[in-house]
C-alpha cells in the first residue's frame, strides 16, 4: 500500500530513526549555506531601515503607471510612489544620497516623462522611517519572548523538549533569513512581520509533535517495551497526517498569493511576504518532525533511565512499528491513564467517562464501577494486515 | 443529550450574527493602512531661531516622541520618516484627520502655570483679547516658583511683568496669544472657565512623559519627570510652592487649602490639578480627577507632546499638510484579496474532499471565527484607528491555515481512536478533549507570543501582534463553542450515524470483523 494509504489508515509507515540522519545532514548543509549567505551578502535591508532618498515633481497628467516605466530601466522599478495633494508625485527609492550619478538619472527621466526642467525636480535624502526604536523594541520583546516561552515549555514539557523547540525555531529562522540573503530580497518591515509569524507557526508546529510524544510517553512508562527513540518515531508517525494536511492548508493559500501576486503587477511586496512565509511554513513543518523531534530523542537517551531501558531491550529494535504500536495501545488500555489533566473541567470528564462506558456497554455489556475506566481487551486492537509486505 | 449540544452551537451562531449585523449597521468596517488607501501627511518644520542649530540628534529624538503620540493615538500604522531638517508623518485613514493634525501639528510649549484666580465661569464674560501690552523678549523665559516669593510681588492685583491682573480678568480680557510668554501673569481660557495665572514655572522639557492608566476604579494620568535641576527638581519647586500656597503665588480656588498648577498648551488650560504633595517622585506624579478615559489620554497626550525637543513651525499654517496617495493601491489590495478567496476555496475543497462532514464543519467553524474577526477588527478601527495593511491582510489569509489546524488536530485524533477500534460515536467524546488540550497549550504559546510583543514593541509589530492574539483567541473559541457541539450533533444523527465514510474516516467494518 502506498504511503498516503497507511498514513490515512493511521498505520506507522516511515522508519524515522533511519531518515533521521539523513535530514540531519542536509539540514546542516542548509543551515550552512543560510549562513554563509548571511555573512558574506548580508541583509538587504529596505528603505524603511536604511532611509534613502525622495524626488517631487509636479507631475501634470502623468500617471504613477508612466513614472514607474520611466523608472523601471535604471534600476528603480520597485520605488515607491505617492500621489500629493494636487498633481504632486513623490518617488521614494533606495539610494544613497551622494551617489549623484545615479539620483541625477532619476531627476532627468522624471524631468523628462512630467514634462518639466530638471531643476524643478526637487531631490532630499529621507531617514529611516522603521526606526532604531522600533528596531531595538522588537528584539528586546523577541529575546523577553525567547525566555517565557522557554520556561513554559520546560514547566510545561520537558527541558529536552525547551532546547528541541528552541532549536528548531533558531534552524527555521536561519534557513528563512538565509533565503533572503542568499537571493538579496529586500528587507522590509512586512518580512519583519512574516519572520514573527514563522516564528509562531513552528512553535506551534513543534509544540503539537511534543504533546503527542509527552502523551505516548506516559502510556508507554508502563509496559517498558520501547526505547524512547522508538517511542518519539512512533509519534511523529501519528502526527504526520496532522503535518501534511496542515501544510497544505497553510501553503496553499500563500502559495497563492505568490501566484496571484506575479501576476498582476504592482504587488512586490505582496510576492516577498508571501514567499518569506512559504519558505518559513516548510521549515516549520519540516524542522518539528525533523530537527525538533530527533533532538529530543537523542537528549532523553541520556537519560539514566532510558539509558537503562535501552540496555535491559538489548538494543532489540522493534523492527514493525506497526507491533510498537499494537505494543503502546495494549499498556495504555492495561493502566488506563485518565485522558483529562488540567485543562477540561470535571465536568466534561465525567461526560466523556459516562458516554464511554456507554458506548462500550453498547458492545459488551460490562458492568464499570469507576470512573477510571479500564477495558480490559482479549484481542489485539488491530489486525495484522495479511496482504502487507 | 443532542439538545444539549445544540446549545452553544445555537448561542454562538446566534451571538455572532448579532455583532456581526451590529457592526453592518453601525457602519462599522476595517480600516486600511497607508499602503493600501494613504492618507493625511503633516510636515513639520523646525522654526528657524539664529544662532540655536537644531541638531539631527534632536530631531531623531522628536521623531520618536512623534512616534509614540501617534501610536498613543490608537494602533495604527503610521509611516514617519526625516526628510533632511523636516519630519514627515503620513497618517491612515481620514476619520481622525483633524484630530491627528491637532496632535501633531500642535507646536506651543507646554506650560505649568500657578493658579492664581479661576476658575472663573465663561458665561456671559466676552472676550476681549489683550493687545494693549508689548511683547517683551525679557518675558520669555519661564521663572523659578520660589524665587517669587523672595520678591513678594502681589501678581494678583498688579500682575507681574507687565501681565494682566485681577482687575482685567473680571472686565473680560484675555491674553492674546502674542502676548503670552512664559514670564508673564496672563489670563486664559479652559474648559471649566477662564483663569488668572501666574508665571510659568515648569515647561514642557521637564518632562519625560505621561500616560493614561486605571487607578482603582477611576483613569488618571501619571506622569515621568526627566531627572536632574532642569526636570523633578523644578518640577518639585512649583509643587512645594503651590501645596503651601504662599504668599499669593498659587491661591488658587478661593477657601481651598492647596494651590493649583494649570497644565498649558497653545494658549488653552487643559487642565488645573490641585498640588497634593509638597514633593514627588520623579516617576510617580498623579494628576487625577473625574476623568473619563478619553479625558485622561488627551492630558496625557497634551504632557507627552510637550516634550518635544525642538519647537517646530505650524503646519496648519505653513500649508504643509495635505492628503497622499496610497503607495501599493487597490490593485495589490485586490490581488491580495483574490489569492485569499482562491486560496481560501482550494482549501475548503481539499478539506472536504479529504475530511467529508467533518471538513464541512471545519469550514463552518472558519466562517464563525472570521466573522467574529471582522466585527473586532471593525470596532478596534472604529474606536481605536487599528488601520489594516496588507502585510496585515496577509497575516490574516496565512491564519486561516493556522486555525484550520485546530480542526485537523481534532479530526486526526478522532481517527486514531476509531483505529483504536471505537465507533465513531464513541470517539467524538473521548478525542474532543484530548485534542482540545493540545490545542489549547500550543495557541497559549503563540498567545503568550502576542502579549509580550504587544506590550514591549512599538508601531507595526504591535498591531501584528494584536492580530496574531485575537486570532488564536477566536480559534479556541470557535472550536470549543461550534466545531465540537457541531461535529457532535452530525455524528449522532440518524442520518450519519454509523457512516464513517461519510465523516472521512476510515471505514470500522475491517475492526468489527475481527471482534466478532
Amino acid at each position: 500500500m502506498s504511503l498516503m494509504g497507511d498514513l490515512y489508515r493511521g498505520r506507522p509507515a516511515v522508519d524515522f530513526p533511519k531518515v533521521w540522519k539523513r535530514m540531519g545532514a542536509i539540514s546542516a548543509l542548509f543551515l550552512v549555506v543560510a549562513a554563509v549567505a548571511l555573512f558574506t551578502r548580508g541583509l538587504n535591508l529596505g528603505i524603511e531601515f536604511e532611509g534613502g532618498v525622495s524626488w517631487e515633481v509636479d507631475g501634470g497628467d502623468v500617471s504613477t503607471g508612466e513614472v514607474r516605466d520611466a523608472l523601471e530601466p535604471l534600476g528603480f522599478g520597485d520605488a515607491r510612489i505617492q500621489e500629493l495633494g494636487g498633481n504632486l508625485l513623490r518617488i521614494r527609492a533606495e539610494a544613497e544620497a551622494t551617489n549623484t550619478e545615479e539620483t541625477t538619472a532619476v531627476s532627468e527621466a522624471l524631468a523628462a516623462v512630467a514634462g518639466v526642467e530638471v531643476s524643478d525636480v526637487s531631490f532630499s535624502a529621507v531617514g529611516p522611517s522603521w526606526g532604531d526604536e522600533i528596531t531595538s523594541s522588537a528584539e528586546r520583546a523577541l529575546v523577553v519572548f525567547f525566555i517565557v516561552i522557554a520556561v513554559y515549555i520546560w514547566i510545561r514539557l520537558q527541558w529536552q523538549m525547551m532546547a528541541a523547540a528552541l532549536v528548531a525555531v533558531g534552524h527555521d529562522i536561519l534557513i528563512t533569513v538565509g533565503v533572503y540573503a542568499l537571493f538579496q530580497f529586500d528587507v522590509t518591515p512586512a518580512t519583519v512581520i512574516a519572520f514573527l509569524t514563522i516564528l509562531g507557526y513552528s512553535l506551534y508546529d513543534t509544540l503539537i509533535v511534543f504533546d503527542k510524544i509527552k502523551e505516548n510517553e506516559a502510556k508507554a512508562a508502563a509496559n517498558q517495551k520501547l526505547s524512547y527513540t522508538e517511542l518519539v518515531s512512533l509519534s511523529a508517525n501519528q502526527v504526520l497526517m496532522r503535518s501534511i494536511n496542515t501544510t497544505f492548508t497553510s501553503v496553499l493559500p500563500v502559495l497563492t498569493l505568490l501566484i496571484v501576486g506575479r501576476l498582476l503587477l504592482g504587488a512586490v511586496t505582496l510576492q516577498e511576504f508571501a514567499l518569506a512565509l512559504l519558505i518559513g511554513i516548510l521549515a516549520g513543518t519540516y524542522s518539528s518532525v525533523f530537527v525538533a523531534t530527533p533532538m529530543v530523542a537523542v537528549l532523553k537517551e541520556r537519560q539514566p533511565e532510558y539509558r537503562e531501558l535501552r540496555e535491559r531491550l538489548g538494543g532489540q529494535e522493534t523492527e514493525d512499528l506497526e507491533e510498537a504500536r499494537a505494543a503502546l495501545v495494549r499498556s495504555e488500555r492495561a493502566g488506563e491513564r485518565p485522558a483529562n489533566t488540567g485543562l477540561v473541567s470535571r465536568r466534561a470528564k465525567e461526560r466523556a467517562a459516562r458516554s464511554k462506558i456507554r458506548s462500550e456497554d453498547e458492545k459488551r455489556h460490562r458492568p464499570v464501577g469507576e470512573t477510571n475506566v479500564s477495558t480490559q481487551r482479549t484481542h489485539p486492537p488491530r489486525p495484522r494486515k495479511k496482504k502487507r509486505r | 443529550m443532542k439538545g444539549r449540544a445544540a446549545t452553544p452551537l445555537i448561542a454562538i451562531v446566534v451571538i455572532v450574527g448579532a455583532l456581526l449585523a451590529g457592526s453592518l449597521i453601525a457602519g462599522q468596517e476595517p480600516l486600511l493602512g497607508l499602503d493600501l488607501q494613504g492618507g493625511v501627511e503633516v510636515v513639520l518644520e523646525p522654526v528657524d531661531n539664529p544662532g540655536d542649530e537644531v541638531t539631527g540628534e534632536e530631531l531623531d529624538q522628536a521623531l520618536e516622541i512623534i512616534r509614540d503620540r501617534v501610536d498613543a493615538l490608537g494602533v495604527a500604522e503610521p509611516d514617519i520618516t526625516r526628510q533632511g531638517d523636516r519630519i514627515v508623518i503620513q497618517l491612515p485613514g481620514v476619520d481622525d484627520q483633524e484630530r491627528a493634525i491637532e496632535l501633531v501639528g500642535q507646536t506651543a510649549e507646554l506650560r505649568f502655570r500657578p493658579v492664581l484666580v479661576g476658575p472663573l465661569p465663561l458665561s456671559g464674560v466676552p472676550a476681549v483679547p489683550d493687545e494693549t501690552l508689548d511683547p517683551e523678549p525679557s518675558h520669555t523665559e519661564p521663572v523659578v516658583c520660589s524665587d517669587l516669593i523672595l520678591e513678594g510681588v502681589d501678581m494678583v492685583s498688579d500682575g507681574y511683568n507687565g501681565g494682566p491682573s485681577l482687575a482685567q480678568l473680571e472686565t473680560g480680557f484675555v491674553t492674546s496669544p502674542a502676548n503670552d510668554l512664559a514670564g508673564r501673569t496672563v489670563i486664559l481660557d479652559g474648559e471649566a472657565g477662564r483663569y488668572l495665572l501666574g508665571p510659568a514655572c515648569v515647561t514642557g522639557a521637564a518632562l519625560e512623559g505621561a500616560s493614561a492608566e486605571l487607578q482603582g476604579v477611576q483613569w488618571a494620568v501619571r506622569v515621568t519627570a526627566r531627572s536632574g535641576p532642569d526636570g523633578i527638581d523644578r518640577f518639585n519647586d512649583a509643587a512645594s510652592t503651590c501645596f503651601a500656597a504662599i504668599g499669593g503665588i498659587c491661591p488658587a480656588v478661593p477657601g481651598d487649602q492647596v494651590g493649583a498648577l494649570a497644565i498649558v498648551l497653545d494658549g488653552q488650560v487643559q487642565s488645573a490639578p490641585r498640588i497634593q504633595a509638597a514633593s514627588f517622585d520623579r516617576d510617580n506624579i498623579n494628576i487625577t480627577g473625574s476623568f473619563s478615559q478619553a479625558e485622561a489620554r488627551d492630558i496625557a497626550l497634551v504632557l507627552d507632546f510637550g516634550a518635544l525637543p525642538v519647537e517646530f513651525t505650524d503646519p496648519a499654517t505653513t500649508g504643509l499638510v495635505r492628503t497622499v496617495s496610497a503607495t501599493l493601491g487597490r490593485d495589490a489590495l485586490d490581488a491580495g484579496l483574490l489569492a485569499g478567496a482562491i486560496g481560501v476555496a482550494i482549501v475548503a475543497a481539499y478539506m472536504i474532499a479529504y475530511y467529508r462532514l467533518l471538513g464541512v464543519g471545519a469550514i463552518l467553524s472558519l466562517i464563525v471565527s472570521s466573522a467574529m474577526l471582522w466585527v473586532i477588527v471593525s470596532f478596534l478601527s472604529d474606536t481605536r484607528g487599528l488601520a489594516l495593511t496588507l502585510a496585515g491582510i496577509t497575516g490574516l489569509i496565512v491564519s486561516i491555515g493556522v486555525s484550520l489546524d485546530s480542526n485537523i488536530v481534532y479530526f486526526e485524533h478522532l481517527k486514531e481512536d476509531i483505529l483504536r477500534g471505537r465507533s465513531l460515536t464513541s470517539s467524538i467524546d473521548r478525542s474532543f478533549p484530548a485534542a482540545f488540550r493540545t490545542i489549547f497549550w500550543a495557541n497559549l504559546a503563540t498567545l503568550i507570543g502576542a502579549v509580550i510583543l504587544y506590550f514591549l514593541t512599538i508601531g507595526s509589530v504591535r498591531g501584528f501582534a494584536l492580530m496574531l492574539g485575537i486570532a488564536s483567541i477566536l480559534d479556541l473559541v470557535a472550536t470549543y463553542f461550534f466545531l465540537r457541539p457541531f461535529v457532535r450533533i452530525l455524528v449522532l444523527s440518524k442520518r450519519f450515524s454509523g457512516s464513517n465514510r461519510a465523516f472521512g474516516m476510515p471505514p470500522d467494518t475491517e475492526v468489527e470483523a475481527v471482534t466478532a
